[in-house]
């Protein structure tokens, strides 16, 4: 599968955000140190612990769960759309890749962006606040799986946008609720009964309560149950990817 | 030998539109082959289902004996493809779209950049190879679009229009290129609007109408298909009524002062007799010229006959229209042949 073609589309797309830091990894940097300098040391300081953790300590992993899915997806996603508004996605299309090859290449490449970004929110993290690494195989493992899954996501993002606004609409409305209410900013813990159970219908909260649980060691649910979760339904996304890619869809009509 | 392409009933639709109507056309290996046809002929929707832009709705269609869809990705590895639009990648220098390219279809990086640079030079865009796509002039433009499909070295290179909007200087390098290549064992299949074009460059031609196939013949061929004129300068001066002199060749007069244009079916053959009767008829000849009918107005007569014949009746229909018809049903036969012969060897 990672043939020369595949690793030739996976070079192409690393490349397009490598060589534009200022607008790949500048604005999220940027984001998170308001983030850490206003909820964590500002407001941060107001709150109690959670869980034992410091608040700032606690919002560490959210944040850094959110940037790694927000960038993967927004990679994916304006990668294929751009290269449908300008059609030169026609130059993967009618080579002799496979569908799955296209999917790998850009998969992967989005991933490792969002993963990238999440390594510089921790550093940016690490000036405001110690951080540990509680259960680091674990952690890994979660954010590679949830990169790939928005990664995937993104892709599905990039074939059904009409147009630029309709990324705007998948990234603002759909995304970023769901990540703010993926209990980034709170516990579980201190929600009520009914919302607690409300809140898991989000996919979020779960990516977010395990890459907490990779960190501090503290958990709302069940680590590997959500890990499990998670990993199904990263690879029923990226099976969609791939059909999709088959039948063309917004591709080739 | 597997012919580079070869449709059967051919369909695409869109809804209700219909833009292909089960095509039926083979193009042997090593061929230059022509289509031609007016807009929304369907010509680049054909191509579109050969690279896999397109999803065919019905029929078989296959590259070098691979079909389409189910091995597509053998079929796409034979081809080279310079489209109408400017489909380039924005991000990257043309050397390195060029790289990319050549790296889909396989080749490693090291050979990809040789083979860029060396399409870059053959194509006459080497200097700009650091450029960006926008930053390129529209004739340069297509300059890239023809590396971006020679840098893969296909068997099959399709051009979709590959001329339009470029200066005088720049179709007649692109015509030797292509050319060239042709000579060197590429199968070529073009598309274009001008008719010099396919007439100077390919060994046959399809004429398309509406989703379909009108004919398909040699440029040569489709040439004869058509009347000439004969214009002479007499003395004196004809009436306009000079038919009744004429025998049955001609098919049409025209006469305009001293000036009479005959149109008949062959001029060589048909000017000794013509010279014969006007001179029986009391005229003396000043001076006379032999035009034959050009492709274009071959193709206007094909593609303006093919939308007529939807509401006329067969009685209503002309000799060369059922002669055109009869060629085609002996194409018809010949690619029944050929898909016996495929059969035979298959066996």
């Amino acid at each position: 599968m990672w043939t020369v073609g595949s690793r030739t589309l996976f070079r192409r797309e690393m490349l397009r955000f490598l060589r534009r830091p200022k607008n790949t990894f500048l604005p999220p940097a940027i984001t998170n140190v308001l983030y850490f300098a206003v909820f964590g040391v500002i407001l941060g300081g107001r709150i109690d612990q959670i869980a034992g953790f410091d608040y700032i300590l606690f919002i560490v992993p959210g944040l850094i769960a959110l940037g790694t899915i927000s960038n993967a997806f927004e990679n994916a996603s304006f990668s294929v759309f751009h290269g449908r508004w300008n059609e030169y996605i026609h130059e993967t299309l009618t080579s002799p890749l496979s569908y799955v090859e296209m999917v790998a290449a850009y998969v992967a490449a989005s991933a490792i962006r969002g993963l990238i970004v999440g390594v510089i929110i921790a550093i940016i993290g690490a000036f405001f606040t110690p951080i540990t690494i509680t259960h680091a195989a674990f952690l890994v493992t979660t954010m590679v799986v949830i990169a790939v899954l928005f990664a995937g996501f993104g892709i599905i993002s990039g074939l059904w946008a009409r147009d630029f606004d309709d990324l705007t609409v998948m990234n603002q409305f759909i995304v970023q609720p769901l990540v703010f209410f993926g209990a980034v900013f709170y516990s579980l813990e201190t929600l009520s009964p009914l919302w607690r159970q409300v809140s898991l219908f989000n996919p979020m909260v779960y990516m977010v309560d395990s890459v907490r649980y990779g960190f501090l060691g503290y958990s709302d649910l069940v680590p590997m149950v959500s890990l499990a979760v998670l990993t199904a339904l990263t690879v029923a996304v990226l099976l969609v990817d791939v059909y999709l890619f088959k039948i063309g869809y917004g591709l080739t009509e | 030998m597997q012919p580079a392409i070869e449709t059967r009933e051919l369909i695409k639709e869109y809804g209700e539109l219909r833009a292909l109507k089960g095509l039926s056309l083979t193009v042997e290996e090593g061929e230059f082959f022509g289509l031609l046809g007016p807009n929304g002929a369907g010509k680049t929707t054909f191509i579109n289902t050969l690279v896999g832009l397109v999803h065919r709705t019905s029929g078989d269609a296959s590259v070098f004996g691979y079909d389409v869809e189910s091995e597509y990705q053998l079929a796409r590895n034979k081809i080279g493809l310079a489209p109408q639009e400017f489909n380039v990648d924005r991000f990257f220098s043309v050397r390195e779209v060029l790289i990319h390219k050549a790296g889909y279809h396989g080749i490693p990086k090291a050979e990809a950049t040789e083979r860029a640079d060396e399409v870059l030079k053959r194509v006459g865009i080497y200097d700009k190879r650091d450029e960006r796509f926008d930053w390129l002039s529209g004739g340069m433009k297509r300059r890239l679009l023809l590396a971006r499909a020679l840098v893969t070295d296909p068997d099959l290179l399709i051009l979709d229009e590959p001329t339009a909007g470029v200066d005088v200087q720049l179709r007649h390098d692109l015509w030797d290129l292509v050319t060239e290549l042709n000579e060197e064992g590429t199968t070529v299949l073009l598309t274009t609007h001008y008719i010099e074009e396919a007439e100077r460059l390919c060994d046959r031609v399809a004429i398309m109408n509406e989703g379909q196939k009108v004919t398909v013949a040699t440029p040569d061929d489709l040439k004869r298909r058509g009347t000439d004129t004969i214009t002479v300068d007499l003395e004196p001066t004809p009436p306009t009524a000079i038919d009744s002199d004429l025998g049955p060749y001609a098919l049409e007069t025209t006469v305009s002062g001293d000036r009479l244009e005959v149109r008949v079916d062959e001029g060589g053959p048909t000017a000794p007799q013509l010279l014969h009767d006007l001179e029986a008829a009391g005229y003396t000849i000043l001076d006379l010229e032999i035009s034959r009918t050009s492709l274009e107005e071959i193709f206007v007569e094909l593609t303006e006959r093919e939308d007529r014949t939807v509401t006329r009746s067969d009685d209503e229909r002309t000799e060369s229209e059922r002669a055109s018809d009869a060629t085609d049903g002996r194409e018809r036969e010949h690619e029944n042949e050929h898909e016996h012969e495929q059969e035979r060897r298959a066996v």
